[in-house]
């Protein structure tokens, strides 16, 4: 393992000081050895050019970043796994990605364009003025009081406040995200809520 | 990290089910560990398009593909059963002949003459490159023949390496000499192929 790393890190020098070997060394190599190394040493360099050519690529390449980002965007398992596969095939009807070596920004792009789309279709956003906490009466409360106030509640109240006040997902949703029952979840918000003003008062 | 692992395969697994029934995956891929070391395996619609000793795919095979079948080559490991299991019967010494569809579309015609005729080949002989040559239609072409199976995109199921030169001397292979003297001596029952493959055994 070390001697291969060692010499994948030396091989650019090496191909530097004897260029024919990158192109007659690959299958006609006089060892295995060669033949192994200089196809792992090929492959980095080969892609930096040439960018993604087929979509299993882009898809090993980018999956888990991208699966990641959706999931802090949603929030949810649910629909982070509808957001990884809306994107991919996006990217995948949209082919071929719009200059080599940019696929991850352009990935990027597209998830967050469906995270849009996706809230807006599905739930429309409760207004933090809703939340009644930043009327004119009390013109005093600021975002920063609102989102204190958010901080110091418990786990469950704060994402239960979060997911139904913020997010505005329904009450059947943030049951299921808090895996707990829809009647402990409108507690969980009415609770949450009562402290939040109280805090803010 | 890794707690994300098992829930990016369950997506993946959703987003391959969803582009198989849009139609948009061509080959599917998956890898195999065999006692010859990993092997990157491809297969289209009228069968295998590629085995590649290693765990990534050779990058010039990768564009053949390509351009026949487009860029919906996709991780599927279901697509690669039927030759995964007859690899493994071969490599256990309990297969003589595949019967896996192999694809030679993308090739020229005389390499796809060079291949057939060399998986004419029976388990446990061997050919030169220049009876081959003969039997692709031109007796003078060994070197072509030779370059053709070094080629050869789906080496074991179509035999190259039962393809040696006329001198008595191995020739060449594109998983390494050591891979093909292995591979002859399973097939003259000589030898087991222990697991764990060439590159450990180097030593």
């Amino acid at each position: 393992m070390l001697t291969r790393q060692t010499i994948i890190l030396t091989a650019p020098s090496l191909l530097a000081r004897a260029p024919s070997v990158r192109r007659s060394g690959h299958r006609v190599g006089v060892s295995s050895d060669t033949v192994r190394l200089t196809s792992a040493v090929r492959a980095p360099f080969y892609r930096r050019e040439i960018g993604t050519v087929t979509f299993g690529e882009l898809l090993e390449r980018h999956e888990r970043e991208i699966f990641a980002y959706v999931l802090r965007l949603t929030g949810s398992r649910a629909d982070a796994d509808d957001l990884y596969q809306e994107t991919f095939l996006a990217a995948f009807r949209a082919w071929p990605p719009p200059r080599a070596g940019n696929e991850r920004a352009w990935l990027y792009k597209i998830a967050t364009n469906k995270a849009i789309d996706q809230v807006r279709r599905t739930r429309r956003l409760v207004p933090l003025a809703d939340l009644r906490l930043a009327a004119p009466e009390r013109d005093g409360v600021t975002l920063s009081d609102l989102a204190t106030a958010v901080r110091t509640l418990p786990t469950g109240q704060r994402a239960a406040f979060v997911l139904r006040k913020v997010e505005g997902r329904s009450y059947a949703e943030v049951a299921n995200a808090l895996g707990c029952s829809e009647v402990a979840a409108r507690s969980r918000v009415a609770e949450a809520m009562k402290k939040v003003k109280e805090a803010v008062r | 990290m890794n707690a994300l692992e098992p829930l990016v395969d369950e997506a993946r697994e959703h987003l391959l089910a969803r582009a198989k029934r849009e139609g948009l995956v061509r080959v599917g891929y998956g890898i195999m560990d065999s006692p010859l070391g990993p092997l990157w395996i491809a297969v289209g619609p009228r069968g295998v398009v590629n085995i590649h000793y290693g765990v990534t795919p050779d990058p010039r095979e990768l564009a053949r593909i390509t351009r026949a079948y487009g860029p919906g080559v996709l991780p599927d490991r279901r697509s690669c059963d039927r030759v995964l299991t007859e690899l493994d019967q071969y490599f256990a010494g309990r297969r003589k002949r595949f019967d896996v569809e192999v694809d030679l579309a993308p090739l020229t015609p005389f390499q796809q003459r060079i291949l057939m005729a060399t998986a004419r080949v029976p388990y446990g002989e061997l050919t030169t490159y220049k009876v081959v040559a003969r039997q692709a239609g031109n007796e003078q072409a060994s070197r072509a023949a030779g370059a053709a199976l070094g080629a050869n995109p789906i080496p074991i199921v179509v035999p190259c390496h039962r393809i040696v030169a006329a001198d008595g001397t191995l020739g060449g292979y594109a998983g390494g000499l050591p891979a093909k003297r292995r591979l002859l001596a399973l097939e003259r029952g000589k030898a087991e192929v222990p697991a764990g493959g060439w590159e450990r055994s180097r030593r």
